[in-house]
This record gives structure tokens, C-alpha cells and sequence, in this order.
């Protein structure tokens, strides 16, 4: 009756066939192909989902490194993070943020990263709770749709091992602009 | 486009101001300041190829094309031309000639690196493998690195994915590409991960599974470290295929120790163990242990081992972890499989499903994961089960309606799960109509208890009882099925409107009245719902379906011709898209990505639904737009459809519709099955077919019809007219096969889940006759295409003088007369039958009429039957002028023929007397030819009237 199946394994293309019941969702995004193949191509190991038992996709992380090592900013980020609304509560997503910053921590980051509107307080709290912590705050990061305005966006970060004095975050009090962050 | 850092070069300078106005957009400016430039600088080729991409962006493709062909023709090396040609030949879709300019480049710079590797890249873009591999090679010779190295050996596995032929790939490319790999292994010089997952590639693609294992568990496997768990993965992959069940079995295990919860452990746990189990493995001597560890080969052990996990996790403070409970549950259900008694040993399964109910019924998973083992409860335990979980279900005190409520959000959740379940279970839809409706109204009161849990919720946040709403729908939508009463229908788009004021980002009310409404036939408001489930990009493939199923079919022309652009343009853009991040995939070394991207990409190729709007757009345009604003020869033209061409890959069509995007808590008989799926495809593909016949039908019509007729054309127009009406008489023949499978299929009267795929069209279409009245029209077509062909070649066998003077005698043609006779007969007769043709379609066409009056919509079918009689006696026109000019010509010709000026010559034993004699019976022959043929002609002329009285 069951298919062989996995609970956590890499997202692959056939995947993107699959993820409705996520992306369903209005606060998380489809992108353009180009936009998921660029993922897979670059960072396949950060594109992460998670299967049920019986074969739905629960939801899935995908993120990058990047930054200049010289300059302490090499780091993880994560660019989608999404769980469909049947599968929430299960602590599905502090589980990939785990393993997402479990292979910053083996590619030698020295923090993670992620943007997040500030509206969302469901995932702000959620992601404080998972010791990331406001970094600074992006003005209009998110663009308009459906006659809403911009959005602000936080930038919130976690250190890792790496930077042992947790410079990476501490907070910068004024907020900035989009075109100004790296 | 151009980021150019340095701009030292002054040809860079000269150039960047076209540079710019290319990036703003500003297409015009760009081509005049490149004229400006040439003008100066006659050999700035880069110069013209800029020129040439602003022609290009302004439609102006040939002379863009023929610009470019100027500069490429010189064999440019600068990184400007050759950078801006690949940009126009990219945006031409021209990828291969890309290819070209950088094979002639390293050719004159055979050193450059750049060039070589733009050349490899090229190659890529095309699938050029056995080229790849040559040009990785090349690289790696002027450049020893790694990578390039590993290129060559990547596009030898790609020869290998890509052979038609398997033996060659497992005999040649792919031992070439281990030997290649070998080589650098024994020098000591792998260095990247890239490189191992590469090996790791060829050996599995070989079959050597032994040798993957030696690698993986090696020191070469050491640098698998991207990947969390990398190496294990890869370790139980080939245990799995190289049927090594005890190391799968110990490695499961001990994964499994680590994390409970991963679910693809405990199923190669269970299936490597009863592997075991059946060879009767047993443990080897001393010394010889499994290299993965402890090795478990009997059910009380596995037993143990789940209870143990099972207890593990009642232990822990924090959150329990799912897995372990529901690996109990499909203990169970292998065990019973294979008729195995000790599964009493796990405990009872209502028992467990209770006992899980209890940790996790408040988690919204609760159903999804208890769904599937709902099977191991007998049906008399059904009810029981039910009951089992209302008692874990705290509820307030019950109100005059009999109702008690949940008290907090958990609670409310558990309540719903027991829904859920009851409904999985079959228990609502063994209830009659009216315990149905107190249902609805249970679920109501609870949906709206519900709400006040939501009062904070943000707007794109659901409600907490959105879900009671949705089953209210879901029964109501029973009620209607079962009874046909519409009220129930109308009752539960009432409720999910209401569910969607309260919870406006619910993409299950959206998806359920969105459905709703197209099987109402009411498209309108469907086009709102459905741009607001902001479905984009690859969800056009897979619930497009949804909008594109219905527009067209429920007469919305504008919104379905819109909904297929969307759909197009995505299709459209795959090919490119994909191709970009191939050669990413490259660079980045990701090897195991390539075969993937180029699969995908084939998938969205072959998609239904890719031929399906590609089909429908076009008849779309032909429906509202031909013979309206240009002919159908035009529109044709225009969409380049060509009759002979069939580019629907009817063998290998991808069914990437998401069937399940609709939520269901149906049970397992009433839930879509693989065969429904099956027959959707078969029966959409039929449809499909059908439709692209007819546009490919309508295609050869409308090409044909404007074609020169045989009686002013030579020989090769008439060879092309024949093949051309072949076309014709192919594709009729293939529309009547399919439209014989289509009776076949819609006989089987497949009916799918309410919430599954809507049927195709393929019914209503050949129950209304639609089907068949077009094929016939269509046959008439070729029929009168055949007349007229016959008809003009009966005439040009009439052709010749009946009577001439060569050489001084005189020559008669008696039987072209005769022939002629037959041709005038003919003509009678196909003039009956069209004035027959015409009596039968007047009152049809008058009727139409009327009802065109009426409704602004008017049936497709008709006016082809219509127009088709018209293009026929048009042609029977042409063709008895075409005789009347044929036959006045004879009488003039023979009147002029003065036989008085004939010498006959006297002395073969004629006399004079005879000569005159002879003259006489000329004279009388002639006169009869005469006579003839200005009857025939009379008869010609009045049959020609009769003609224009046949106008309808």
C-alpha cells in the first residue's frame, strides 16, 4: 500500500509538480522556474523537503551561502521556509531550520540569515524562539501586491559556532534600505 | 546586460552609451547611435550586432539576422561581438549558431580559455554531448583543472543517458567515463565533492554497485559532506539494490536510533527484515559481523524494537514524535499481510489508534496519518472506534441543540479530527438524507462556534474551524449528487462564500467553489477565484486545468484564450529557462542535477496540458477570429499551422495535472485510484486528439482551398494539389478512427470522485453531435475537392480539336465528343445533387439565422457545411465556364475551319466527281460537329442558370 518514501530528503524538480498544498498558501511565494533550478543547481543541498507517509509533501527549506569569508559575512541564509497548514504544529519547520544550519555550520558560516515580513508575528516569534534575533530592519523589502503596500522586511539572525563572540548580530539600530543590503 | 567593470578599451566607450539604451529598453536610440558609431568607425563589428539586437527587440527579426550574419561571416574574436551574438542569437533562439562563433573563435585563438569554455557552454546549450566532451578535453589541455576534466567525463555519462541504444551506453560511454575517472583516482588528483558524486554516477549507471559501495565507504567518500547524511544514503541505496539485507537492515536500525522519526528507515527496517525472515538468515560466526552493525531477522525483534521506540517516546518531556506510534500501526499491517499471528503482540489496533488519537488528535495531521491504517479496523469495530475517540474529545455542556462545543483551539481540532475520521470512515455516507442535514448543521454550529478562536487572525491567516465549513460543502455536495436537489447545491456555495468572508486566503474554498461554479456552468466568477489563488508558473501546469478545463467550454472565449496565453508563455519559456541552469549545473558541479533538469524539462515538453492550450488557443483563434478580421487562409498561415505536421507527443504525454489538489476525507472506495487516473488521461488524450485533428482539418482547408486548380497549372501544382488532398483524406480517416475510439471510451461511462479530474468535453461533444457534424463537413470538403478534380480532368480529356486540318487532310476526333457527352451528363447529375444538397440546407441555414438573431453565440459546425456548399457550387460554376469556353472555342474553331481551301488530292485514284463527293461527307460531318456542340453548349448554358438558382 505505501510507496517507498522519505521523510526528509532533497527537493528535486519533480517535486515542484507536488508542492500545491504549500504553496497554496498566500504568504509564501511561487517563483519562476529559473528561480528553483538556480537553487538546485548552485546549493542542491539546501533544498530540503519533507514527505508524510502517505506521500503528500509537508514542507520544505530552501536556502544558500554566501558572503565573503574574509570579511566574516560567509554565511547561510534561508530564502523559503513554508509548511502546509495540515502538517503545522509539528515542529516540521524548526526541524529543517536545523538541518539548514547544520550544513552552514559543516561549510563554515559564521551566522544564518532570513528575511521575514514584519507583519508575520506567527514566524517572527517562531524564529526567535529558534534563537534568531532582529538584526535590522528593512524598509519596503517586500513589494506590493494586490493593492497592499510595501512591506518592511526584518532581517533577523542566528550565530553559529564559527563567530564565537557573536559579533554577527548584533543588532544595527537604524533600519535600511533594500538596495543597501548585500 | 553588460556589466563591464574597466573601461579602458576605447571601442568600450565608444560602445557603452548602445550598451545603455539596450538595458533601459530604449531599442531606437540604441540602433541610432550604432548607426552614428558606424558611420565613424566602419569596423566596429561589435557595433553592428548591437544594432542587430535592437532590430531584433523591435521585430525587426530578418534584418537583424542578415546584420548579424555580416559580422559572424567575419569570424569575430573580440569579446564584444562575440559576447553581443550570443545574447541575438540566444533571444532568435538560435543557440546552435552561438556554437558556430566560438568554434571558428578558438580556432584562430586555439590558447583562449575563455573561448574554449564558451564554447563548451555552448555546446550544452544545444546537447551537443560527443562535442562537450571533445571541447572539455580541449580545455583541460590548455588548462589543467579539475573541473574541466570532470566536464568531459560528465558529457560522456550524458552520451550514455542519451543513447538510444543501452548496450552502447553500458559498453562504451560509461566505462570510458569510469576509465576516465580511474585515471585521476590512481594520480592521486580527485579534489572536489563534485567529482566523487560523479563517480559515484557511473558506477551505479553500471551496475556496480560493489565498487559504488568501496567508494562511498572509502576515503574518497570522506568528501561527501554537502549533503546531510550523504554517505549513508548512498550506503543504503546500494544495499538495497545489491539486496545486502543485513547491512540494511543494521544501518536502518541504526539510523533509526538516531531519529525516530524518519520514516524511510522503518520502511527498509521492515522490508530488509523480512527479507531476512524469508531466507531464514542467521547470524554468521564470530568475527564475521555486519559491517553497519547488529543485524535483527526476527519479528520479536522488531516487536521490541518498536514498542521500545514507542516507550522512548512516552518518556520524553518534550513533544512526541509521531513516527514510532505510526510505525507500530504499519507493523501491523505487514505482519497481517503476511498472515503473521504475533501481531497480537503490538496490541489491538482500534486500541492503538485510540492511544494515538490521544497524543496527536490535536495536531492537524492527525487524519493524513491515521487515514492509511484505517483499514486494519474490521467494520463492525467502525462506530466503536468513533465513539473511542468522542470520549478524548472535551466538549461543553450541550445546548438546546443538542450540541456541545470545544472549549479551546486543541480541543476544537480534536473534535474536527473525529469528523474527519468518521467521514474517512464511511460513517456520513452511510447516513440518510436526513441525518445528512443534521450533520450540516452540526458542522455549522461548530464552524461557527469556531470562529471566535480566529477573532485576531491575520488575513492571510486561516480560521481554526475553516475546516467544519469545508465538510459542510463536502455534504452538502452528497445531498446534491445522491438527490439531485439543487437547493443543495445552492445552500453549499452559499456556506463556502461565507467560509471565504471570514477566512479570505482558505485556497480550499477557493478550489471547491471555483469547481462549483464551472460544473454550474457559471465562468465568470471563477476567473476572480482563480487569480486569487495567485497560482503562477509551474501551477499552470499542474491545476491550470482547472480554469482552462471550462472557459472554453462554457463560452467565456475571452478568459479561456487569456488563461491559455498564461499557460503558453509559460511552456514557452521552459526551454530556455532550463537550458540556463544546465550549464549552471556545470559549473557548479552539479552532476547528479543535469540528468534531472533535462528530464524535467522533457516532462513539461510532453505535458497534456502544454498540447492541450497550444491545441485550443488556436482553435480559439479560429473560432472568434477567422473569416472575421482575416480569412481562414491567413489565420492559418499566421498561427504556422502545417496539416502534415503532428507535434503532439501522443506516446509519451506526461499527465502533470495535480488531481489531488482538492482536499478529500472521502473513504478509500470513494478516493480517486490509479485507474481514474488513468482513464482521465485516456480520455483527455482522445478529446485532444480529436481537437487537433480538426485544427490541423481546418488547416489543410483552408491551404487547399487557395490552391491554383489544375486547368491553369502545370504538372507539379497538380502534383501538389494530390498530395495535399491526401493530407486531407489521411487526417478524416484518423478523425473517424478517433472518433470511433471516442464512442468506445465514453460508453464505459467513467465517472470520477466529485473532487478528482472533471471529465473531458469528449462526451458532450459527440452526444450533441458536434463530433460528427464537423467530420462530415469535413468529409463533404474532400468529397467536393474530389468532384471538382475529376470534374476538370473528365473536361481536359474533352480538350483537342474535334475536327483539324494537318498536312493538308483532315483529321476527326470522334471521341471527344463522345467524352464531352459524358462530361455534360455528369454535370447534370452533380447538379441535381446540389440543388438536392441545397434544398436541405436552406431551411437549416434560414434557421440559423433566426437563432443567430437570438443568441450573439452561434454553432461552429454549421456555417462550415454552409460555407463548404457555397465553395462548391462555386467551383461547379468555374468548372461548366470552364466548359462553355471550351465548347464555343470548338465551334469557332471548327467554323473557321474552311475546308473548301483543303486540296484533295486528285489522282489516288479519285476522280474529281469523288473528290466531290467526298467534300459533301466532310461538309455533313462537320455541320454534325457543329450541330453537337452548339447543343451540348445550350444544354451547358442552361444548366449554368440553373446554377445561380442554387444560391441559399
Amino acid at each position: 500500500m505505501l510507496s517507498k518514501m522519505t521523510t526528509l530528503r532533497a527537493f528535486t524538480c519533480d517535486d515542484l509538480f507536488k508542492f500545491n498544498n504549500i504553496n497554496l498558501d498566500p504568504l509564501t511565494e511561487t517563483y519562476g522556474i529559473p528561480f528553483y533550478l538556480q537553487y538546485l543547481a548552485h546549493w542542491p543541498e539546501y533544498f530540503i523537503v519533507a514527505e508524510a507517509p502517505g506521500g503528500e509533501l509537508m514542507g520544505y527549506i530552501m536556502g544558500k551561502a554566501e558572503g565573503s569569508v574574509a570579511r566574516e559575512e560567509w554565511h547561510g541564509h534561508v530564502t523559503a521556509l513554508s509548511v502546509a497548514p495540515e502538517f503545522r504544529r509539528l515542529g516540521l519547520a524548526a526541524k529543517l531550520m536545523e538541518m539548514l544550519e547544520e550544513i552552514s555550520e559543516r561549510k563554515g558560516g559564521f551566522f544564518v540569515d532570513l528575511f521575514v515580513r514584519v507583519s508575520n508575528q506567527v514566524a517572527v516569534n517562531m524564529y526567535k524562539q529558534l534563537g534568531y534575533s532582529v538584526y535590522r530592519t528593512v524598509i519596503e523589502y517586500y513589494s506590493a501586491s494586490n493593492g497592499e503596500p510595501d512591506e518592511d522586511a526584518y532581517d533577523m539572525r542566528k550565530a553559529l559556532s564559527r563567530d564565537t563572540e557573536r559579533k554577527s548580530i548584533i543588532p544595527i539600530p537604524h533600519p535600511v534600505r533594500p538596495e543597501d543590503i548585500e | 546586460m553588460a556589466a563591464r567593470g574597466h573601461v579602458q578599451d576605447p571601442n568600450d566607450r565608444r560602445l557603452r552609451p548602445i550598451y545603455d539604451y539596450l538595458d533601459n529598453g530604449n531599442n531606437k536610440m540604441a540602433i541610432q547611435q550604432a548607426d552614428k558609431l558606424l558611420k565613424k568607425h566602419k569596423d566596429l563589428h561589435c557595433a553592428k550586432v548591437l544594432k542587430a539586437i535592437g532590430l531584433q527587440r523591435t521585430g525587426k527579426q530578418d534584418e537583424a539576422f542578415s546584420l548579424a550574419q555580416e559580422v559572424a561571416t567575419l569570424e569575430p574574436t573580440d569579446d564584444n561581438s562575440l559576447q553581443a551574438l550570443t545574447i541575438l542569437y540566444r533571444e532568435m533562439h538560435h543557440p546552435e549558431l552561438v556554437t558556430k562563433l566560438y568554434e571558428a573563435a578558438v580556432k584562430k585563438v586555439p590558447l583562449s580559455e575563455e573561448y574554449h569554455s564558451h564554447l563548451f557552454m555552448a555546446y550544452a546549450r544545444v546537447g551537443e554531448y560527443k562535442k562537450m566532451q571533445q571541447a572539455g578535453m580541449a580545455l583541460y589541455k590548455i588548462v589543467p583543472k579539475n573541473p574541466y576534466y570532470f566536464w568531459s567525463v560528465m558529457s560522456l555519462v550524458m552520451q550514455a543517458i542519451s543513447a538510444q541504444d543501452e548496450k552502447l551506453a553500458q559498453t562504451m560511454f560509461l566505462p570510458l567515463a569510469e576509465r576516465m575517472v580511474e585515471k585521476m583516482v590512481k594520480e592521486e588528483k580527485i579534489e572536489a565533492e563534485a567529482e566523487v558524486q560523479l563517480y559515484f554516477m557511473i558506477l551505479e549507471r553500471l551496475g556496480k554497485c560493489v565498487e559504488a559501495l568501496d567508494v562511498v565507504r572509502g576515503p574518497l567518500g570522506e568528501k561527501l559532506t554537502s549533503e546531510l547524511r550523504s554517505r549513508e544514503n548512498k550506503c543504503m541505496m546500494m544495499y538495497q539494490r545489491l539486496q545486502l539485507w543485513p547491512e540494511c537492515n543494521a544501518l536502518s536500525y541504526k539510523l533509526l536510533l538516531k531519529n525516530p522519526d524518519d520514516w524511510q528507515f522503518y520502511l527498509s527496517y521492515f522490508d530488509s527484515l523480512f527479507h531476512l525472515m524469508d531466507k531464514s538468515w542467521s547470524q554468521p560466526e564470530e568475527g564475521e559481523h555486519c559491517v553497519e552493525g547488529p543485524v535483527q531477522t526476527t519479528v520479536a525483534e522488531a516487536v521490541k524494537f518498536v514498542v521500545d521506540r514507542m516507550e522512548e517516546q512516552d518518556k520524553k518531556e518534550s513533544r512526541p514524535l509521531r513516527g514510532p506510534y505510526l510505525a507500530c500501526l504499519e507493523l501491523i499491517h505487514r505482519l497481517r499481510q503476511r498472515g503473521c499471528p504475533d501481531e497480537k503482540e503490538l496490541g489491538d489496533p482500534l486500541e492503538l489508534m485510540v492511544q494515538f488519537f490521544g497524543k496527536f488528535g490535536d495536531k492537524p495531521c492527525c487524519i493524513t496519518d491515521l487515514k492509511i491504517y484505517l483499514h486494519l479496523l474490521p467494520p463492525e469495530q467502525r462506530s466503536q472506534f468513533k465513539n473511542r475517540l468522542g470520549e478524548l474529545v472535551p466538549l461543553g455542556e450541550a445546548g438546546e441543540d443538542g450540541f456541545g462545543f470545544p472549549g479551546d483551539t486543541k480541543a476544537l481540532q480534536r473534535h474536527l479530527c473525529v469528523c474527519q475520521l468518521s467521514r474517512a470512515l464511511g460513517l456520513q455516507h452511510a447516513l440518510d438524507t436526513e441525518g445528512k442535514l443534521r450533520l450540516i448543521t452540526e458542522l455549522k454550529a461548530h464552524y461557527h462556534h469556531g470562529l471566535q478562536f480566529g477573532k485576531s487572525c491575520l488575513k492571510t491567516e486561516l480560521q481554526f474551524s475553516d475546516m467544519y465549513c469545508l465538510m459542510a460543502a463536502h455534504v452538502y455536495i452528497d445531498l446534491w449528487t445522491e438527490t439531485g436537489d439543487e437547493n443543495m447545491l445552492w445552500q453549499c456555495l452559499g456556506m463556502l462564500e461565507e467560509g471565504l468572508s471570514f477566512s479570505p486566503s482558505n485556497a480550499q474554498f477557493k478550489l471547491l467553489l471555483l469547481l462549483l461554479f464551472c460544473r454550474l456552468g457559471a465562468f465568470q466568477p471563477v476567473v476572480d477565484l482563480y487569480s486569487s489563488l495567485d497560482a503562477k508558473h509551474v501551477q499552470h501546469d499542474t491545476i491550470g486545468y482547472l480554469l482552462t478545463r471550462y472557459a472554453g467550454s462554457l463560452g467565456q472565449f475571452a478568459a479561456a484564450s487569456q488563461s491559455c496565453n498564461f499557460s503558453l508563455r509559460f511552456f514557452h519559456s521552459n526551454q530556455k529557462d532550463t537550458s540556463e541552469y544546465i550549464i549552471q549545473a556545470y559549473k557548479y558541479g552539479a552532476f547528479e542535477k543535469i540528468p534531472e533538469f533535462i528530464a524535467f524539462r522533457t516532462r513539461l515538453n510532453q505535458s497534456l496540458h502544454f498540447a492541450q492550450v497550444r491545441t485550443e488557443r488556436m482553435l480559439l483563434d479560429l473560432y472568434t477570429e477567422a473569416d472575421v478580421t482575416l480569412s481562414l487562409e491567413e489565420s492559418v498561415k499566421a498561427m504556422g499551422v502545417c496539416p502534415e505536421e503532428d507535434d503532439i507527443p501522443w506516446d509519451n504525454m506526461r499527465d502533470n495535472r495535480d488531481l489531488t489538489v482538492l482536499v478529500s476525507w472521502d473513504p478509500k472506495d470513494r478516493e480517486l485510484t490509479e485507474e481514474h487516473r488513468r482513464l482521465s488521461l485516456e480520455e483527455e488524450s482522445v478529446w485532444l486528439k480529436v481537437r487537433a485533428l480538426t485544427l490541423r482539418l481546418l488547416a489543410s482547408l483552408a491551404l487547399l482551398g487557395h490552391a491554383p486548380s489544375p486547368w491553369n497549372s502545370d504538372k507539379t501544382n497538380e502534383n501538389g494539389i494530390s498530395a495535399k488532398s491526401s493530407t486531407l483524406q489521411t487526417l478524416l480517416s484518423q478523425l473517424d478512427q478517433t472518433l470511433e475510439t471516442a464512442a468506445q471510451i465514453t460508453e464505459k461511462h467513467t465517472q470520477y470522485p466529485f473532487l478528482g479530474p472533471p471529465s473531458s468535453r469528449l462526451a458532450s461533444a459527440l452526444s450533441s453531435g458536434s463530433c460528427h457534424c464537423q467530420a462530415s463537413a469535413l468529409q463533404l470538403s474532400l468529397t467536393l475537392r474530389e468532384l471538382e478534380t475529376t470534374g476538370l480532368e473528365m473536361l481536359s480529356r474533352c480538350k483537342g480539336e474535334v475536327l483539324e486540318m494537318k498536312d493538308g487532310r483532315l483529321k476527326t476526333q470522334p471521341s471527344l465528343l463522345e467524352t464531352l457527352v459524358f462530361f455534360v451528363e455528369t454535370v447534370c447529375v452533380v447538379l441535381w445533387v446540389a440543388s438536392y444538397s441545397a434544398n436541405v440546407l436552406r431551411p437549416l441555414k434560414s434557421s440559423l439565422q433566426k437563432k443567430k438573431k437570438k443568441k450573439k453565440d452561434s454553432s461552429t459546425a454549421m456555417p462550415v457545411v454552409m460555407c463548404g456548399f457555397q465553395e462548391w457550387t462555386g467551383s461547379l460554376h468555374g468548372v461548366v465556364t470552364q466548359a462553355l469556353d471550351h465548347v464555343k472555342g470548338q465551334e469557332a474553331s471548327l467554323t473557321a475551319l474552311k475546308l473548301a481551301a483543303l486540296t484533295l488530292e486528285e489522282g489516288y485514284s479519285q476522280t474529281q466527281e469523288e473528290c466531290g463527293f467526298t467534300r459533301a461527307a466532310m461538309d455533313k460531318v462537320q455541320t454534325s460537329y457543329l450541330g453537337s456542340l452548339q447543343e451540348m453548349g445550350d444544354l451547358l448554358r442552361k444548366r449554368a442558370d440553373s446554377l445561380k438558382s442554387l444560391k441559399i
